[in-house]
């Protein structure tokens, strides 16, 4: 149930954030496959295997930022969240907001957890790699 | 009768702008009236007047016009004079009104004086009419300018507050929002420093270096600020605080730098105050870790106490450290106040200020005695909790 | 029970677990608000505020519920089925800590809203790493909602 090449849904509008996250990622033990999308539609539409993403493998996890243009993260959580056939993948925020409003929301919709990232380098790679280590090595993960 | 050389300057001030002092009279016989105005103008008052008899003139006329003085007899034929008191509080209105009467005994006289009547004046002794007026009108003169000062201080404690409000909420936000590019420069660069240490030249390095450092600083200085504005921000909190929890969570805080420096913290029976625990964490561990880190060349010993005086806990943080001299005292509360140069003591000069700034939410002082190399005594104080003061904490050493 | 803050409410039946898991939270001193529930009845008067918890609020729920399925009383899954169906207590996170190895019970207790499932390891000192990582990562890592005061105030105006 844990799997061997753990595939990871990356969203996130900023690049320097997704390079920050692959970086942390690409150094940990896990081979995690990771992919990204820079908005909430893409997003969605990788997750129903839409358009250009029919091939798209099924992520084991999904690590979701909340200011989104296009589509923002909340709606993106809704709409995983509200379809059976995805409700189940677990989803990470992981967003700049300490809003508790934002933190309540998420969790209403159905988010499986909420991660702050942390200022300082240090701490943004630990919580990465705690990220992976809870929901690879930890958890068990719907296949 | 025009009036003579003899007035003086108070009466022009309590006179009208144009030089006339406006007066009501209330008074049904015509001689009696021409009597009181020709004694007012034999003082030196410039007078114009009406004069009437029932309480709907009465009430008619200061509705319509303004006048600065009421003479008033006591019996009318269908009123008493001093009812005239009731309609002008009903109106709101505040002129000063003598009685000018015939003889009606001590008794009446008090009773009318103590339901607001300025003065009494007999008809037959009117040589006393001049003075009455003349203290009345400055009576008057002194409770308008009272007035005005208390609304001029009003006005100016609003336009304080709002500007107060402003301002941190100014703090606040741009704080907040420049933490997120702050967040970048600081991990970017440090990822440069990582991936190309020794790959570029010396001198890449250390611009570099340089560069990681003012980011990280930058952040420091930005969460201090944050931290600052916020002190008041959700008004002041009355969920009681027991100081002696207060200090174990700072001192669990502070766990790095205590190991670091063998730093031995005294504290016992703290008492119960009525501040926010998140505020109060911070206000003790600003000022241990401030007695910390300016530590002598032995390790730091930290004594915490407190004396109940009245509604207050005065406290008292007592440090073995490199102290301050006497003419800094003030100084060092000040905000982004440095006394010693970057490579001597980390810091920004933040802490201290946002420890006085959480006293005095509360309504309390901070203050500090010290001399040069023997060390620093912080007093402050706080509200003490008024319900079930927990002061049970067995003497503490870390 | 009263307002004193939980952060992690325990529903396990089986002492041998129960005393390994508050051995494990306890070395890593996350011990310090968990309460513990023998039965899936217990488990429910505890977030609904009722019967011999009725003093306790909805404003302060636990950061984190480690759920077993097997429970006397009311199971796991109804436990979780109840929680994750009323916006009062919905946004409470809940991980399913089981020995169940079925795979359509991960599946499903993911459907049915479970924040996260972990299976319980044979091995004593696995139990107590997975434990000890399980309370590190809810507990630390995590944001838990802090107040659902908030959010009902909100859906209540929607």
């Amino acid at each position: 149930m844990s799997p061997t090449k753990p595939e990871i849904l990356l969203v996130d509008d900023s690049p320097a954030d997704l390079d920050l996250t692959l970086e942390a990622l690409a150094s940990s033990t896990y081979q995690s496959r990771v992919n990204t999308v820079p908005d909430g539609e893409e997003a969605i539409a990788y997750l129903h295997r839409a358009g250009a993403y029919s091939n798209a493998a099924r992520p084991n996890l999904v690590i979701l930022d909340l200011n989104l243009p296009r589509k923002d993260g909340r709606v993106v959580l809704a709409d995983f969240k509200s379809d059976p056939a995805l409700r189940s993948v677990p989803v990470v925020i992981f967003t700049t907001s300490h809003s508790r409003q934002d933190i309540a929301r998420c969790y209403a919709i159905g988010a499986n957890c909420y991660v702050s990232k942390p200022g300082n380098l240090k701490d943004f790679r630990t919580a990465v790699q705690a990220i992976e280590q809870y929901w690879f090595s930890v958890a068990s993960l719907p296949d | 009768m025009t009036g003579t050389a003899t007035r003086t300057a108070s009466e022009a001030d309590s006179s009208a702008s144009d030089g006339k002092l406006q007066v009501l009279l209330v008074e049904d016989n015509p001689a009696d009236a021409e009597l009181v105005l020709r004694e007012l103008r034999r003082e030196g008052f410039d007078v114009t007047s009406d004069t009437v008899q029932t309480i709907e003139d009465f009430t008619r006329q200061i509705r319509t016009r303004s006048y600065q003085i009421i003479l008033a007899d006591y019996n009318l034929p269908q009123w008493r004079g001093v009812e005239a008191l009731e309609v002008l509080r009903k109106e709101g209105l505040d002129i000063p009104l003598i009685l000018v009467s015939g003889a009606v005994g001590d008794v009446i006289a008090v009773e009318c004086i103590k339901q607001g009547a300025t003065d009494y004046v007999l008809k037959d002794s009117l040589a006393r009419l001049a003075i009455s007026v003349r203290r009345a009108l400055q009576e008057k003169a002194q409770r308008d300018q009272r007035q005005q000062a208390e609304q001029d201080l009003a006005r100016k404690a609003a336009e304080l507050t709002r500007s107060n409000q402003d301002l941190e909420q100014f703090a606040y936000v741009a704080s907040h929002d420049l933490q997120e590019p702050l967040r970048m420069i600081a991990a970017y660069t440090q990822l440069l420093s990582e991936r190309y240490r020794g790959k570029l030249d010396a001198q890449a390095d250390k611009y570099i270096a340089y560069a990681v450092e003012g980011a990280l600083r930058m952040q420091t200085l930005i969460r201090d600020m944050l931290a600052f504005s916020r002190v008041g921000r959700n008004g002041v909190g009355s969920d009681p605080s027991d100081c002696n929890h207060v200090v174990e969570e700072a001192l669990l805080n502070l766990k790095a730098s205590i190991n670091e420096s063998a730093a031995v913290v005294v504290y016992k029976d703290l008492p119960v105050v009525a501040a926010e625990r998140i505020q109060m964490v911070q206000l003790f561990q600003n000022l241990i870790g401030n007695a910390i880190k300016f530590r002598g060349k032995q390790a730091p010993v930290i004594r915490i106490s407190a004396q109940r005086q009245g509604l207050h806990w005065q406290f008292t943080v007592a440090d073995n450290g490199i102290g301050i001299a006497p003419e800094y005292k003030d100084l060092i509360f000040v905000i982004f106040q440095r006394l010693h140069a970057r490579d001597e003591y980390a810091g920004n000069g933040v802490g201290l200020a946002i420890c006085k700034k959480i006293v005095e939410h509360y309504g309390g002082k901070v203050w500090i005695e010290s001399e040069l190399g023997h060390g620093c005594t912080f007093y402050f104080t706080l509200p003490a909790h008024q319900a079930d003061e927990k002061v049970s904490h067995v003497p503490h050493q870390t | 029970m009263n307002e004193i803050e939980v952060d992690i409410l325990l529903v396990e039946d089986n002492q041998d677990d129960m005393d390994l898991a508050l051995h494990a939270l306890r070395r890593e001193k996350l011990a310090n608000k968990i309460f513990v529930v023998r039965d899936g009845e217990e488990a429910l008067d505890f977030l609904f505020c009722r019967g011999a918890f009725s003093q306790r609020s909805f404003d302060h729920p636990p950061k984190i519920v480690l759920l077993d399925l097997k429970l006397p009383k009311v199971d796991g899954i109804e436990v979780l089925r109840q929680v994750k169906s009323d916006p009062r207590t919905r946004t409470v996170p809940v991980v399913i800590m089981t020995s169940s190895k079925e795979e359509r019970d991960v599946v499903n207790g993911y459907d049915l809203g479970a924040n996260s499932y972990i299976q319980k390891p044979v091995d004593f000192n696995q139990f107590r790493d997975t434990v000890k990582l399980a309370g590190l990562y809810w507990l630390v890592t995590n944001q838990a909602p802090s107040t659902n005061g908030v959010l009902h105030k909100q859906e209540q105006k929607a």
